[in-house]
């Protein structure tokens, strides 16, 4: 727990801190932009997949076939000659075309249907040749006048819609809150030290684990009040469903902050100019902004990289984030994540205060 | 006993173009600062006297010798020394967008003390500019608010690094009757200067450095009688300061 000096320091920083509005204000235009162009993009439905029909049958059973693709939303039909879909294909402008034999009619038996694909372009064909074999399936029935066996319902149980942007926002508050702590601290301090600020400080009897804890404190009173403010902009202006108590949603945005103001710090004491932080803040930020399960999950990476992904600070703190958000988990349950924070909390506070050695950064 | 007490203190750094051969910026010093004197360290540039006064302010390591401040060992306990003296850098900087009055609760803090930051600041003459920048301070303002902060915690040794250096005779004259006032309570000061009339008028005791060696330490008098030429026959009519300040008046321009 803080002291009651750290807490006071805290609290002369914060005033000092809040002085900087601008800084405080611009840094949020960035995440905005981002929510309001990510949530504008997705907001849709799956894009409809280019179908070219290619009907060599006479029959209406054949014409019937097309006209249920024609109608199902997932597609949009184009009825043509082989050869001129076949280059269309190649063209791109079809996604694939699909051959309906001379012998489709109602009387078929085993009748071959041929799909043409481009299999460097078509990541989705196994998710198209079930709904085309349902299709004719459902096709089959009618004219063989089968009642299906089994009927299928699908119920909805989750109480509302999860589109991208609601996946997207926790992982974004985390990414945000690593950016504007490690820009917080790290590149802070290192324009301290270059103004002299840091050595005047060290002429007084402040020890670093105060000076650090005290600033730490302060710069996360800042941005969990810019969290604060993207957040409201996400429910309000686009929409987004947080399911999850917001009170844990907090404690994680806090012990997150505390974390990456931590290793801004180091940051700080290890890079000795403005553009140094910079570089060495973009070796650390970088790839945990495609390796920490902000813009797609972890899962969904080569089985390789996952055990190092997982690891990483902003994947512990946005996926607590994103299961308390998207569903509405208890810190209990989240534990695995919650020991890994603990784990990096420690990690952080322990490197920023052996790195941040007066002598060194003052001078 | 001396407030402050240095023997054989020794700073070394590495050689620029060859790192592995040192040269000592100070070379076994030895001081004795008796408690409520002025005590001015004069040199060259390059002498080492800001490298002396960090070493005492505990900003430097101690490369050999040693160093007490009021009975304690500068080495092995820095922040218990920097809770009795208050420092005067030759820079100055300090957050921006932050007023003087908060500049000073901000330093209070960091001696885990309070402060009347009004009290303090009408004690540097700057009460009028409570709620100023430091960045819109006057040089001469500058060097007072700078000693304000160095005061928070009612130290017991001030040290001032070139107090004096840029600012206009009126400026300067004023921070000395500042400096005369805070020794008349009882506060020891050490400074640096390169302002010759500074060490003589305001000091009680200068030390000469030169090379990171002392090479002389007395009084004032004492070194002019010791080391002084004899004067010119026929006496000068006063020096281009009298005539600058005979013209533009002793009150202060800030």
């Amino acid at each position: 727990m803080p002291t009651r000096l750290q807490l006071h320091l805290a609290k002369v920083f914060l005033k000092i801190f809040l002085r900087d509005r601008q800084s405080i204000f611009f840094s949020l235009f960035f995440p905005i932009i981002f929510m309001t162009v990510f949530g504008f993009v997705n907001s849709g439905e799956v894009d409809p997949i280019e179908l070219g029909i290619v009907n060599n049958s006479p029959s209406t059973v054949a014409t019937d076939f097309a006209q249920m693709l024609i109608d199902n939303p997932l597609f949009t039909v184009t009825m043509g000659e082989e050869t001129r879909l076949r280059t269309e294909l190649v063209e791109g402008d079809q996604t694939m075309v699909l051959i309906l034999p001379e012998s489709f009619d109602a009387q078929s038996n085993g009748a071959e249907l041929q799909l043409l694909v481009d299999a460097a372009q078509v990541q989705q064909l196994g998710l198209i040749m079930p709904l085309l074999e349902q299709t004719l399936i459902s096709i089959e029935r009618e004219f063989r006048n089968i009642e299906p066996m089994f009927t299928l319902t699908v119920e909805d149980v989750q109480a509302r819609s999860q589109r991208y942007l609601d996946f997207l926002l926790p992982g974004l508050m985390a990414f945000t809150l690593m950016q504007l702590s490690i820009a917080g601290s790290g590149f802070n301090i290192v324009e301290y030290r270059r103004k002299g600020v840091l050595k005047r400080l060290f002429v007084t009897p402040i020890r670093p684990r105060d000076f650090i804890t005290s600033i730490v404190l302060a710069r996360m009173a800042i941005v969990l009040i810019q969290l604060t403010v993207l957040i409201a902009f996400a429910v309000l202006a686009l929409d987004v469903n947080i399911v999850g108590n917001f009170a844990s949603f907090y404690f994680i945005v806090m012990l997150g902050t505390f974390i990456f103001l931590c290793l801004g710090f180091c940051l700080g004491s290890i890079a000795k100019t403005q553009q140094a932080v910079m570089a060495v803040g973009n070796i650390v930020i970088f790839p945990q902004i495609f390796l920490s399960g902000v813009f797609y999950p972890i899962e969904s990476m080569p089985e390789l990289i996952q055990p190092i992904a997982k690891i990483l600070p902003l994947s512990f703190v946005s996926t607590a984030m994103r299961e308390i958000a998207n569903n509405g988990a208890s810190l209990i349950a989240i534990m695995p994540s919650l020991i890994g924070i603990a784990v990096w909390f420690i990690i952080g506070f322990i490197l920023a205060t052996r790195l941040f050695v007066w002598k060194e950064v003052a001078n | 006993m001396p407030i402050i007490d240095v023997k054989d203190l020794a700073k070394k750094y590495p050689l620029p173009d060859n790192k592995s051969e040192f040269f000592y910026a100070v070379d076994g010093i030895s001081l004795s600062i008796e408690a409520g004197e002025i005590f001015g360290i004069l040199g060259p540039n390059g002498a080492g006297k800001t490298t002396t006064l960090e070493m005492l302010e505990g900003l430097n390591d101690i490369d050999g010798g040693s160093a007490f401040i009021d009975g304690i060992d500068v080495a092995a306990d820095p922040y218990k020394v920097k809770e009795i003296i208050g420092v005067q850098l030759q820079a100055n900087e300090y957050f921006d967008n932050v007023s003087l009055v908060e500049l000073l609760t901000l330093f209070a803090a960091l001696y885990s003390c309070e402060v009347d930051a009004k009290e303090l600041l009408a004690k540097v003459n700057l009460l009028d500019k409570a709620q100023a920048k430091p960045a819109n301070l006057s040089g001469g303002q500058q060097q007072r608010f700078s000693i304000a902060c160095a005061l928070v915690n009612s130290p017991k040794v001030l040290f001032l690094d070139e107090p004096t250096t840029g600012l206009d005779p009126q400026a300067k004259h004023n921070l000395w009757d500042l400096v005369r006032e805070l020794n008349s309570a009882g506060m020891t000061i050490v400074l640096t200067t390169h302002n010759m009339e500074e060490a003589e008028s305001l000091c009680q005791r200068i030390a000469i450095m030169d090379h990171g060696k002392l090479v002389a330490e007395d009084t004032p008098q004492n070194l002019i009688l010791k080391h002084a030429p004899e004067p010119p026959k026929a006496p000068l009519h006063g020096n281009i300061e009298d005539v600058f300040l005979a013209l533009t008046g002793h009150g202060l321009r800030d």
